[in-house]
């Protein structure tokens, strides 16, 4: 009876997101080392250099240092990698670290069977770079059950009786079903080409990312204000997000049968406000919360993937410019990049027992990824530097991981600062 | 002094929230696209088109010679129904037989089409001016009317007594006793009137006159020209808008903000 009442109340206290309420119970494990002592570490210390040495790849595979035929279809599997490949990592790291604190019931996964599941996600991206050799139904069974076992480890989320984040699940078990149509496409096993699926598959990224964002930015915006002592409550509304994705899947799903269609371009436009408008939130009735640079970043990436969704829009709209999938990179690039980097360090801070602080670090990783964004995504408008633009976008890119790893890496490998276990 | 501060200080943020409103506006012209994808450029042209041609009607002296037409017209109308408006209707709203009184005629008023009113008017006042301007009056005195008495009909006798019992100087018992109470019933009146007002007189200028843009509505369409006609359309809709929202509607909320 009396667990149940504690149980109870941290259960309502769960929703007000304290930094130090992680979790209800800690597993009793032993001889676990800090960095598999909870779900984000190991993540984030193989995510960071998974980035960096992946790009250099790229970069010699484009310019034919290696040779990876990649299936004679090496665009395609690029951008699959740069999606799925990235997605799996990120949600782990978000549901692993998440889930305890959104349900204070769930245990935190931790210790060796951390360390499995890694290992399966590692294996998933060493059998995705040699492919060619070992087929592609073993990088698909591999890549398949990593995602199977991540949606498996999310189900109380979708079962939950009030459903509060059952949209995350749901977004999830659709993300699955387009990895396994996109393999069934590339082993020949379905007809719709790989590409197509992929743009679908970006789509339903982008709102797996806006459903996500909404819960990053209430822990983190919340968090910020009580640290600052500034008495008033930010809420992500629903209706705003919800907006946003509704305008996303249109544009995704008209996109797949009707591509170059003009009412795409308005679609466009249409996701692209309906995207900015998230922002609106940040406008508090009393206090002015613009000048925090937290703020500031997360709002970047609600204005890059809005960026991208307007120029694609204008672009369909116009016909004197074809750079649509340069435009997408806004999305890709700048919006998925900068969600990713945002989580890694808003949980870098936070759930290493810290408080969340911005420094010349912090501003340098999230301007560098603007850069390389903009470098990459105005290629249309500057033709004659497009070699030029597409090296060094990918090396500006990359340094806001390599300055991850010089701030971050230190807190991941330690025990927290304040002596929370985990 | 303070509430126009405040309005100015809240207005960049008010102006942001608005992305999500201009999100619905483009769903529903992707939906004008599709329909114009089904049913060909005559039935429909498409939104592009659509704004290239205002785009080019913007640029032509005599456009704007018209809408100036027009603008005249509606407030003209809308001034009178505005000062008269709420005069009677604040007086009306002091005397319980004046409001018991003026309620049936409000009801005949608001009840009457506006289109009969612009037959009766076009009879009385002949093609011209006078007409549209008339019609106008008689569509949106009733509204601001009804607003203006129920702004002096719910006064709180409560607060007129306490404010009469600590001695409060004339000035001070009107503006923070009175007027934010009246101002908050008046105002939104004022919105609806001018909307009402707005779309009468395209109404009545595309009947009774040759000029105004409800004229050049009539000869878009005899020339089956619907780009055009569509494009005053966007004037006319883009014009309410920006009044009703821009301008207007953060006023509102600071008047209406003491309710909640």
């Amino acid at each position: 009876m009396d667990k149940q009442m504690t149980e109870e109340k941290l259960h309502q206290e769960g929703g007000a997101l304290h930094a130090t309420n992680h979790y209800l119970y800690y597993p009793d494990e032993k001889d676990v080392p800090p960095y598999l002592a909870y779900g984000f570490r190991p993540v984030f210390l193989l995510l960071a250099p998974y980035l960096i040495i992946s790009m250099l790849l790229w970069g010699m595979v484009w310019s034919g240092l290696i040779s990876v035929p990649f299936m004679g279809d090496m665009l395609t599997w690029h951008v699959y990698e740069m999606l799925f490949g990235i997605l799996t990592a990120g949600v782990m790291a978000f549901l692993t670290t998440g889930l305890p604190e959104l349900f204070p019931g769930v245990v935190p996964f931790i210790g060796k069977r951390l360390k499995y599941v890694m290992m399966l996600w590692v294996a998933g991206r060493i059998s995705f770079w040699t492919i060619d050799i070992t087929g592609v139904y073993l990088t698909a069974v591999l890549n398949l059950a990593m995602l199977a076992w991540l949606i498996w480890f999310a189900k109380d989320v979708v079962l939950d009786r009030l459903q509060r984040h059952a949209s995350l699940g749901y977004a999830l078990v659709v993300i699955f079903m387009l990895e396994a149509w996109f393999f069934a496409s590339q082993a020949g096993l379905a007809l719709t080409p790989a590409m197509d699926i992929l743009k679908i598959a970006l789509g339903a990224h982008v709102v797996l990312i806006l459903l996500a964002m909404r819960r990053v930015n209430m822990e983190a915006i919340n968090e910020l204000m009580e640290d600052k002592e500034i008495d008033d409550i930010y809420v992500a509304r629903p209706p705003l997000t919800n907006l946003a994705v509704f305008s996303v899947i249109v544009f995704t799903v008209v996109e797949f049968f009707y591509p170059e269609n003009s009412a795409l371009g308005w679609l466009g436009l249409a996701a692209a406000a309906a995207i900015l408008a998230i922002t609106s939130d940040y406008n508090l009735k009393d206090k002015f919360l613009w000048d925090q640079p937290y703020v500031l970043y997360l709002a970047t990436i609600f204005v890059l993937m809005s960026v991208g969704y307007g120029l694609m829009g204008w672009d369909l709209l116009n016909d004197d410019i074809y750079g649509i999938n340069h435009f997408r990179h806004f999305i890709t690039s700048g919006g998925y990049g900068l969600a990713y980097l945002m989580i890694m360090i808003v949980i870098g801070w936070i759930h290493t027992g810290r408080h969340l602080t911005s420094n010349i670090y912090t501003h340098l990783m999230v301007l560098l990824m603007i850069i390389a964004t903009v470098m990459r995504g105005v290629i249309p408008f500057f033709e004659e530097y497009t070699s030029e633009l597409y090296l060094y976008s990918s090396i500006v890119w990359t340094i806001p991981f390599m300055l991850y790893i010089k701030v971050f890496f230190p807190f991941l490998v330690a025990p927290r600062a304040d002596g929370v276990q985990g | 002094m303070n509430s126009l501060l405040k309005i100015l200080k809240d207005f960049p943020a008010y102006l942001w929230s608005g992305w999500g409103a201009i999100a619905s506006i483009l769903l529903f012209i992707a939906f004008w696209d599709a329909g114009n994808q089904i049913y060909g450029d005559l039935v429909l042209p498409s939104p592009l088109e659509t704004f290239k041609t205002l785009m080019s009607m913007l640029q032509d002296e005599s456009v704007i010679t018209e809408i100036k037409v027009t603008l005249y017209r509606a407030s003209m109308g809308f001034g009178i129904s505005l000062l008269f408006g709420s005069a009677l209707g604040l007086i009306a709203g002091f005397f319980a037989t004046a409001s018991m009184m003026s309620r049936p005629i409000v009801t005949i008023l608001v009840g009457m089409p506006p289109i009969a009113w612009i037959v009766l008017a076009m009879i009385w006042f002949g093609m011209g001016d006078e007409t549209v301007i008339f019609t106008v009056v008689v569509a949106s005195f009733p509204i601001i009317f009804v607003g203006a008495l129920q702004g002096t009909r719910t006064l709180d006798g409560d607060l007129k007594e306490m404010a009469d019992s600590f001695g409060l100087p004339w000035h001070m018992k009107f503006f923070d006793v009175y007027f934010p109470h009246i101002f908050s019933y008046v105002f939104p009146a004022w919105v609806s009137g001018l909307g009402m007002a707005w779309k009468i007189v395209i109404m009545a200028e595309l009947l009774a006159t040759s000029d105004g843009m409800g004229a050049s509505l009539a000869v878009a369409r005899s020339q089956l020209d619907t780009p055009t006609a569509l494009a005053l359309v966007v004037i006319m809709i883009g014009s309410l808008m920006f009044i009703e929202y821009i301008i207007l509607e953060p006023i509102k909320r600071e008047v209406e903000l003491w309710r909640s």
